[in-house]
């Protein structure tokens, strides 16, 4: 009886499980299309941003500004965005790869790094990879706030202008499409000067230059331009991580639900087994015992 | 084969009834012969020559007495001579047997002559009296990193193996055979082949006589004598086989010179219990447990108490234990085990991930794994390890339903150590040479000790888990690991 009982305990343990996974599931995917519709809002703005960037640049003579300085980099800073909880597949654990390695990275090329984390999963890996951490933030849910990313932002400018760091990257998790996210490390700071308008550029875009006038000049508005769009870069990748998140977890539990199936499905036939075989044994032990009893 | 004490023809009965392995005989009422008693039939009918030996199990009441027949019935008839031998059955003792096989009636079967012996001993006697038990412990080495680190032989003490069919539990005795009786330490080596396959016996005999004992040119044979009762057997041979070995063994353990060391090996025990449940129900016992005998434990009892070290001598034994339908709360196993000191459970699931021995660290133990004995360092690294695996299967559902990624950083570390620990305590076998191509490894119980250690302590968590297949020391699996990444 041992073993039945046994096994007929571990199915229900493994059944809890299986409730669990599938209520993350749904509610993974409940948040994941919140999450992707105000995605999906904040790209068209930061495309847009983009796109007048490129305007201006295409217009403008010479676009000369601190953000675009590109400098040698002394001092780095890293931003790493991860999530608060687990049960999320390899979400987190990717996060954490991808940041080890531009650590790595940024260590061999003997450069002073700031570190940042957001999310708690991230701040427990890397502690307990003995990473020294600067900052870290763990108030990011699946609904990040403009409001709450602009401060982080307006910091890094700061510090890029007062030359504190020379270059920021974002190590995040892109969402390309439902079925793709790639853990990707992206450098924000410096801004990437726009293309020049060359020979390369097309014909739309060197008429709409011709669409702008600038006042009081091209420079002021720069000066409020590209900070705007660095922080709407900044928001789009804390977006890009909650959705992700979201999926990951969607898929993770997903998965997780059919294991606990098939495991249950293991257990029960080996619970009915062992049931069915100790029953025989019963029947066979009385029988014998009768038998004896008839001589 | 058996001596009459008495004048032979003196006390003769008559068979009255045959069933199966037993029969019955009638005797006059003043001189049935006592329980144990070796009965002889000795007839020929149309030239057919019938030899029989048969064993004293009860009596009937008015003369008649229940007998298990120590051969076949085939041919046996109603109304045949009986002779009562006037003592249990005996076997030749003696350096004579060394070399030799025997069957259990101490006939020898390897058509090398008569064995002549001074003595013949009854296989049926009273095990060694409290008073002359050793009460020693000593560590018992092999080379064999999972049995040393986990579950460390006795010297002079008794090991089993326990495991289901098609585990390696043959492998595993002929190995420790290779291993033990090859090292030139002077001791005598008894083998009884119980109920098993008569072709493993060929195999092992043939390699025996190949196989030299150290460096002194001698064959391990001529330290060695074998006693066969195998499968084809009835019952009554199978359930007796096992004692006349003993008996052997006990001479060299009782009169041989001081401090030797025999070793009993015997394959396998649990058809010595199976055997007596084919009997008891021809006896008429109700059946038990299972359908077991009634008389399991005290079958079972009567013959490992024998199996001990006096102040005389020591007998080291190793026993293959088969364990019916993986089921280790089968009675048969379960009473082997309280016997025991050290006993190495085979797990099937361990064998199909192709890690051999097999042997499942959590559930094989020891007597003497404790400070007091292995000291202080041995026994933590092994509780270390134990406490690692248990660990990693205690994930294993949360692995198998989340995912690896979903554990903590610590038991992701513990999972990582886990697989290569697991994987370590694989070895290449001395006798498995020839399937496995790896030449078969000695590991000494400090390289053992030290291996563990370091990977525990996570110094070679670099290298990929197949390194540390079949391995010796921690060493080799670097080596290989080399080779590996040269491949690739």
């Amino acid at each position: 009886m041992a073993k039945a009982r046994a096994l007929d305990r571990r199915r229900r343990s493994v059944r809890n499980i299986r409730k669990i996974t599938r209520t993350m599931e749904l509610i993974a995917t409940a948040r994941f299309k919140k999450a992707m519709d105000r995605s999906v809002a904040a790209r068209d703005y930061t495309a847009r941003l983009a796109k007048i960037l490129e305007n201006i640049a295409a217009a403008g003579a010479g676009v000369v500004h601190p953000l675009l300085d590109v400098r040698p980099t002394k001092r780095s800073a890293v931003l790493i965005l991860t999530g608060n909880r687990g049960l999320c597949g390899g979400y987190n654990s990717n996060m954490v790869r991808q940041s080890l390695a531009i650590l790595g990275q940024c260590r061999s090329e003997q450069v002073a790094t700031h570190v940042s984390v957001s999310g708690k999963r991230g701040i427990a890996a890397l502690k307990f990879r003995g990473i020294d951490m600067d900052e870290r933030y763990t108030t990011f849910e699946d609904k990040p706030e403009f409001d709450a990313v602009a401060p982080i932002g307006r910091s890094y400018l700061e510090a890029y202008a007062s030359g504190a760091i020379d270059r920021l990257d974002v190590v995040y998790t892109r969402f390309d499409s439902i079925a793709r996210q790639s853990a990707v490390t992206e450098m924000l700071l410096p801004l990437k000067p726009p293309e020049p308008a060359g020979g390369t550029a097309t014909g739309p875009a060197m008429l709409a230059s011709q669409d702008y006038d600038f006042y009081p000049s091209s420079e002021s508005i720069l000066e409020e331009i590209l900070p705007a769009s660095f922080l709407s870069r900044l928001f789009k990748c804390f977006l890009d991580a909650a959705v992700s998140e979201q999926v990951a977890r969607m898929v993770a539990m997903k998965a997780a639900s059919e294991n606990a199936g098939g495991l249950i499905k293991d257990l029960s036939r080996r619970y009915n087994r062992a049931r069915q075989s100790q029953i025989t044994g019963e029947i066979m032990e009385i029988l014998g015992g009768v038998e004896a009893l008839k001589q | 084969m058996a001596t009459a004490t008495k004048a032979p023809g003196k006390n003769i009965g008559k068979v009255t009834q045959v069933i199966g392995s037993t029969f019955d005989v009638e005797y006059p009422e003043n001189s049935i012969p006592a329980i144990y008693n070796a009965v002889r039939i000795d007839a020929d009918k149309k030239g057919i020559a019938l030899h029989l030996v048969g064993e004293v199990q009860q009596h009937l009441g008015g003369g008649k007495v229940r007998c298990v027949a120590l051969g076949s019935t085939d041919g046996l008839i109603r109304g045949e001579d009986v002779v009562d031998t006037g003592g249990p059955l005996s076997v030749p003792v003696g350096p004579a047997t060394l070399g030799r096989v025997f069957n259990l009636l101490g006939d020898p079967i390897d058509n090398r002559g008569e064995v002549k012996t001074a003595e013949r001993w009854p296989i049926h006697r009273d095990p060694p009296p409290l008073t002359e038990l050793t009460t020693k412990t000593e560590l018992f080495e092999t080379g064999i990193k999972v049995i040393d680190l986990l579950t460390p032989f006795v010297r002079g003490g008794k090991a089993g193996l326990f495991g289901g069919a098609g585990l390696g539990k043959t492998v595993i005795l002929t190995e420790l055979i290779a291993r033990i009786a090859t090292s030139a330490q002077g001791g005598y080596s008894v083998f009884a082949g119980v109920g098993e396959r008569t072709r493993e016996g060929t195999d092992l005999w043939l390699e025996m006589q190949e196989a030299k004992i150290g460096d002194t040119g001698r064959s391990v044979i001529d330290q060695t004598c074998m006693v066969f009762g195998q499968m084809n057997e009835p019952p009554g041979a199978r359930l007796r086989v096992a004692l006349s070995a003993l008996t052997m063994a006990e001479y060299f353990r009782d009169t041989a010179a001081a401090g030797a060391d025999t070793l009993l090996f015997v394959d396998n025990i649990f058809r010595f219990s199976q055997a007596g449940s084919e009997v008891s129900a021809l006896l008429g016992r109700m059946p038990s447990a299972v359908g077991y005998q009634p008389t399991l434990a005290t079958e079972m009892g009567a013959l490992q108490e024998r199996i001990t070290s006096t102040t005389k001598g020591a007998i080291t034994s190793v026993q293959a234990v088969y364990v019916p339908a993986d089921d280790p709360t089968d009675p048969a196993p379960a009473t082997a085990f309280g016997n025991l000191d050290a006993f190495l459970y085979l797990e099937r699931s361990i064998s199909e991930k192709g890690i051999y021995p097999a042997v499942d660290p959590l559930a094989s133990s020891s007597r003497i794994l404790d400070p007091q004995y292995v000291g202080e360092r041995h026994y933590k690294i092994a509780r270390r390890v134990q406490r690692t695996l248990q660990r990693y299967r205690e994930l294993q559902d949360i692995i198998a339903i989340l995912g690896v990624d979903e554990l903590s950083e610590e038991d992701k570390l513990v999972v990582h150590r886990a697989r290569r620990m697991e994987r370590f305590l694989s070895q290449p076998f001395l006798v498995a040479e020839v399937f496995t191509g790896k030449k078969g490894e000695k590991t000494s119980l400090a390289d053992t000790i030290r291996s563990f250690e370091e990977i525990a302590d996570g110094k070679w968590d670099h290298l990929p888990e197949q390194a540390f297949m079949y391995v010796g020391a921690i060493e080799q699996a670097e080596e290989q690991a080399k080779k590996m990444a040269a491949k690739s």
